[in-house]
């Protein structure tokens, strides 16, 4: 007895309310306290009474008129900008190459697991092995490039912004591009591989089965990925907070995460403030977020539906050729 | 006749292209693991060794010292394991499996609220953590719920990263011809998400295990800031505990803590592995 | 990765941890239940090393009859991601029955517990029933410490280091370049005041030595002179005393008076042992950087330092003890009597006459300038690494000197500002305007304190 597709829905609802139920108890008061007290002059640690203030959004309008926060706002932008666009490409290939049956690479399975690796190690770990690696007057890169004979003299890397910059972003790339290849990797693996039969039987070639196979079934994961990325490198946090001791010179690896805590444990304990500049730097995710779904919206929907067409008509085809 | 043509003219080119692969995968491979080597063997050094040179890829003799440093102060690795474990896998376990619930009910069913709900789902995910952790650990204090696991393990059944993974990986590959299958069958809903709609999202699910695992893992501090009794501190708070004042810090055994802190990561990542490397196609539908 | 290679290295991993496991089990701590009679109070303890907790253990060792009345619970919570403070802070605030009854501030943040915003949960010593003013007289306890615990009038902490900082300079440069190794000789030569301490960096330079390791060896010691703090009448002040710093700053680095290192780094370690770019002279600093720093650093260099008074008194680290007014009344009198041994006792049996004659752990050798001069007068204070000089002489000459009263809770944060412009002028990347400029921009931005 089929039951109709209203019948069918309140599932939806169902299945939801675990979420829903554990989101409300844990997460809605940190929520609300955020938004609330970004309308306040909360200041201070022991503070417990605050007042909401005369203009609601002195807050809002102080951030913008702070050199540091936009500072901060087109650091994060391009930072993760010079590290996300090599890390897509090469988890991309390289998830590519590894589930390719053709190439046959050998080998595969340690270099996943070596790939995700760096992901393990925590993020202070991280940042003091490279602080350290990087140090002046005395350190092992300027050793290198010593020996190397690229330069002369020592080269303080934390003093110039451009490479400090460059280095947050590798660091970054560096954690990071193990963990999309993987994402990548479980994405093509749940494409059907009748399909790809379908296309090495129609005579398609490694870039061709890429770009109309593989690429139109993946689209899905790649918004997650892309999504994810940008969320997570607008929030970047833990490496440029540790990896120099301030945000380098002149605010250069100052991100917005980081401007955030320091409004609220430099010493002022604004949290007001933090607060506000969390709610913006929420609105600039969500308005760029909504701008890549909808960039990618029709194609998630049709790649639902294409999938399931070219299902049903391969299992037709393999029907009529004598299962 | 004209593929094997074809072949051998592309084998030329496909050489040249595969040492350049070679090549490439091993510098990765190289890049990836230096840093666990220089952990490694720092861990084997003494302090001042670790002070005059921070990095070394040569071993020292310290091992033993640090060892019984560690041993010798607060950190306790089976309470710190423990603890560690029973935070991690219950993330992961309620992480993983109700966020694959709430994925499904988004991409089985049609109902009225279910883009608002999946955009709120994305809205969540998009607020920066930073502010809100204060906000948490206040309202975990004022309820008198610290040194206690549950609030470090109970909100991960709502997580919007996962979810919205889950979702992405339905949407790409679920077809709904088995839920029909299985509802002539006589499978109640519940029933069907349990017995065929999961075992189908294996790779999904490994993949996201592992990150959920060592993210709750690593986790520092939210359980330092929650958990004051030495009987429910993780490995993480251990090792921080291990760096005292700047100047009488044991940095040797520092890195002895947290290369023992990474080692159950090893492990559970293994123990995954064959998921994601042996890549369970979705072959659902009889074929 | 076959399967087998695979299962190999998963159980060897799995053996790794086990064993490691097992090494815990075997390490079991001493239980202290000191069993005695009748139900014992507890005294919640909470600090950031277990610095404190093993005096506290030490105290119960020696007056068992004090554990039989109270035992103490400690909390010990790392400061590395800056977690300590939100804890403690919301433990006091709660004010349940686990709020602290002792706790320890470092001196980075001190100033928050005993003026800023958490000052009124803290103690006067003298409500817990001790002597304070006479306790001090008693001990000599250094100014600056007592300056950096007081509430207004009222004591609320006291340290027990002594962390006021002398010039730690090799005596061999010093004799090659002014025929002399005494400290009193050498202070004269490099100060007071820092015209004479430049013209000795030259005289080191044409020898081919460095002056100091860093700029920020001097940021130590001037950071906390001058006469204003940071901050009066709610603004931001720059003393001149910390102006001038930008302009030393640039004659060392102009002059090549320093080997330009980052404290902390490798090359700055590599100083300590004459192993950097140039041999340095001196370093500035605390007993403790020569014990627990300097000690295990200066390879053969060690014997070949000694301690004078600087040109300028300052004084870099530190803890406090500070008693919480919310805390259980019926441990106060162990509370008190916990804090009197601690910090104000300047007896042979107090601890910091132990603690000055590393005599308080059976395996403690290391010993260390303690807060009260009465006892370091009295101690032997005579190390190896310094060529055998007694350096409690210096010590207690240098606490009186170091200057507690222009600190602000923001310090922490300005200091680093404060530096790192310093730096880039001092580099050639700015001009002193702009570095002040900027300085101000991100006090401003950071800190929301008026610039004008």
């Amino acid at each position: 007895m089929k039951k109709t597709k209203k019948q069918y829905a309140r599932y939806g609802y169902l299945f939801s309310i675990p979420f829903v139920v554990s989101f409300l108890t844990f997460n809605l008061y940190p929520l609300l306290y955020t938004v609330v007290i970004s309308f306040t002059d909360l200041k201070g640690v022991a503070a417990t009474e605050f007042h909401f203030l005369p203009n609601l959004f002195q807050n809002y309008i102080d951030a913008f008129n702070n050199p540091s926060f936009v500072t901060s706002l087109k650091n994060t932008v391009f930072i993760w900008g010079i590290n996300f666009i090599p890390q897509i490409v090469l988890a991309l290939s390289l998830a590519v190459w590894f589930t390719n049956k053709r190439m046959k690479i050998k080998g595969v399975g340690i270099f996943k697991v070596l790939f995700y690796m760096p992901n393990i190690i925590t993020a202070a770990s991280i940042a003091i092995l490279f602080s350290a690696f990087f140090e002046a007057p005395i350190g092992p890169m300027n050793d290198l490039l010593m020996r190397l004979g690229l330069s002369s003299k020592t080269v303080y890397f934390f003093r110039d912004a451009l490479t400090s910059q460059g280095i947050v972003a590798f660091i970054q790339f560096w954690m990071w591009y193990g963990v999309t290849m993987i994402v990548l990797i479980a994405g093509i693996n749940g494409i059907s591989p009748t399909i790809f039969e379908a296309a090495a039987i129609d005579g398609a070639n490694g870039i061709q089965t890429f770009f109309m196979v593989t690429f139109p079934s993946l689209r899905p994961i790649l918004l997650y990925t892309l999504v994810t990325s940008f969320v997570g490198g607008m929030q970047m946090f833990d490496i440029p907070r540790l990896l120099v001791q301030r945000s380098g010179p002149d605010n250069a690896t100052l991100t917005t995460s980081v401007y955030i805590y320091n409004q609220a444990f430099s010493g002022s304990y604004m949290f007001n403030r933090a607060a506000a500049a969390s709610m913006i730097l929420f609105f600039i995710i969500a308005v760029c977020s909504a701008i890549l779904f909808y960039i990618m919206r029709d194609q998630d929907a049709a790649a639902l539906k294409k999938i399931q067409k070219a299902r049903a008509k391969n299992e037709k085809q393999a029907r009529r050729s004598g299962a | 006749m004209s593929k094997v043509k074809k072949e051998s003219r592309t084998s030329g080119r496909m050489l040249v292209g595969t040492v350049f692969i070679y090549i490439l995968l091993i510098t990765l491979a190289v890049l990836s693991v230096l840093p666990f080597l220089v952990m490694l063997v720092n861990a084997t050094r003494s302090t001042p060794e670790i002070q005059q040179q921070a990095l070394s890829l040569v071993p020292s003799s310290h091992l033993i010292t640090n060892i019984k440093i560690l041993l010798g102060g607060v950190f306790d690795p089976v309470i710190g394991f423990m603890n560690s474990m029973t935070i991690s896998v219950g993330s992961t376990i309620l992480g993983i499996y109700f966020s694959c619930l709430t994925a499904y009910g988004l991409v089985a069913y049609d109902w009225k609220l279910r883009d608002g709900f999946f955009a709120f789902i994305l809205c969540i995910l998009m607020i920066p953590s930073t502010i809100s952790i204060i906000g948490f650990y206040q309202f975990v204090w004022k309820l008198g719920w610290t040194n206690n696991l549950l609030p470090l393990i109970l909100p991960s059944i709502a997580s919007p990263t996962i979810v919205f993974f889950m979702r992405q990986y339905l949407v790409a590959t679920l077809s709904m011809e088995i839920v029909e299958a299985a509802r002539i069958d006589g499978s109640g809903e519940f029933a069907t998400f349990n017995r065929i709609i999961l075992p189908i999202m294996k790779p999904a699910i490994a993949t996201q295990a592992i990150f959920v695992f060592v993210s709750s893992w690593n986790n520092l501090f939210l359980p330092l800031v929650l958990l004051t009794k030495k009987e429910l501190f993780t490995m993480p708070i251990m090792v921080s505990l291990l760096r005292g004042d700047i100047y009488r810090t044991e940095l040797g055994t520092v890195y002895l803590g947290i290369t023992m802190t990474v080692l159950p990561l090893f492990v559970v990542y293994f123990a995954l592995s064959k998921y994601i490397i042996a890549g369970v196609a979705l072959g659902g539908v009889k074929e | 990765m076959k399967k087998k290679t695979r299962n190999t290295m998963a159980l060897l991993l799995t053996l790794v941890m086990a064993m490691s496991m097992m090494a815990g089990c075997g390490s079991k701590k001493a239980d202290n239940n000191a069993g005695g009679s009748g139900p014992k109070k507890t005294i919640n303890l909470w600090s950031y090393t277990d610095e404190v907790p093993n005096m506290v253990n030490r105290y119960l060792e020696l007056h068992p009859e004090f554990g039989e009345k109270y035992e103490i619970k400690t909390t010990v919570i790392a400061t590395t991601e800056g977690a300590y403070q939100p804890a403690l802070d919301q433990a006091i605030l709660g004010g349940k029955t686990d709020a602290p009854d002792i706790y320890a501030a470092e001196a980075a943040f001190v100033l928050k517990y005993t003026q800023g915003d958490m000052a009124s949960y803290a103690m006067p010593y003298s409500e817990l029933g001790i002597d304070v003013d006479a306790k001090i007289e008693e001990a000599q306890i250094a100014p600056y410490t007592v300056d950096i615990g007081k509430r207004g009038e009222d004591v609320v902490g006291l340290g027990f280091q002594a962390t006021g900082g002398a010039v730690i300079y090799r005596r061999s440069l010093a004799k090659e370049v002014w025929g002399t190794d005494d400290p009193t000789e050498v202070a004269a030569q490099i100060g007071p005041g820092w015209e004479k301490f430049m013209s000795a960096a030259e005289e080191m330079k044409a020898k081919g030595y460095a002056m100091v390791s860093g700029g920020g060896d001097l940021w130590q010691v001037i950071r906390n002179t001058g006469e204003q703090p940071w901050i009066v009448d709610d603004k931001l002040t720059i003393d001149p005393a910390r102006d001038r710093f930008m302009d030393l700053h640039k004659i060392l680095y102009d002059n090549g008076y320093m080997n330009d290192t980052t404290a902390w780094s490798d090359a700055w370690f590599a100083d300590m042992s004459g192993t950097g770019e140039r041999e340095v002279f001196c370093f500035l600093g605390p007993a403790w950087l020569i014990n627990y720093v300097m000690a295990s650093n200066a390879g053969e260099t060690a014997g070949d330092w000694a301690v004078a008074v600087p040109p300028e008194g300052f004084f870099w680290g530190g803890t406090w003890l500070l008693a919480n007014k919310d805390g259980n009344p019926e441990v106060r009198d162990g509370v008190a009597e916990l804090i009197e041994w601690i910090t104000l006792d300047s007896s042979d049996d107090g601890l910091q006459y132990s603690w000055a004659n590393g005599t308080l752990f059976e395996d403690n050798s290391t010993k260390d300038a303690v807060g009260s001069g009465t006892v370091m007068e009295r101690s032997n204070g005579e190390i190896e690494f310094l060529g055998g000089q007694n350096m409690f002489e210096i010590f207690i000459e240098a606490g009186e000197y170091a200057n507690g009263k222009i600190l602000t809770q923001y310090d922490e944060t300005m200091n680093q500002y404060f530096i790192d412009q310093s730096t880039e002028y001092a580099t050639g990347s700015k001009t002193k305007e702009k570095a002040i400029k900027d300085f101000k921009q991100m006090v401003s931005d950071n800190l929301g304190i008026a610039i004008e």
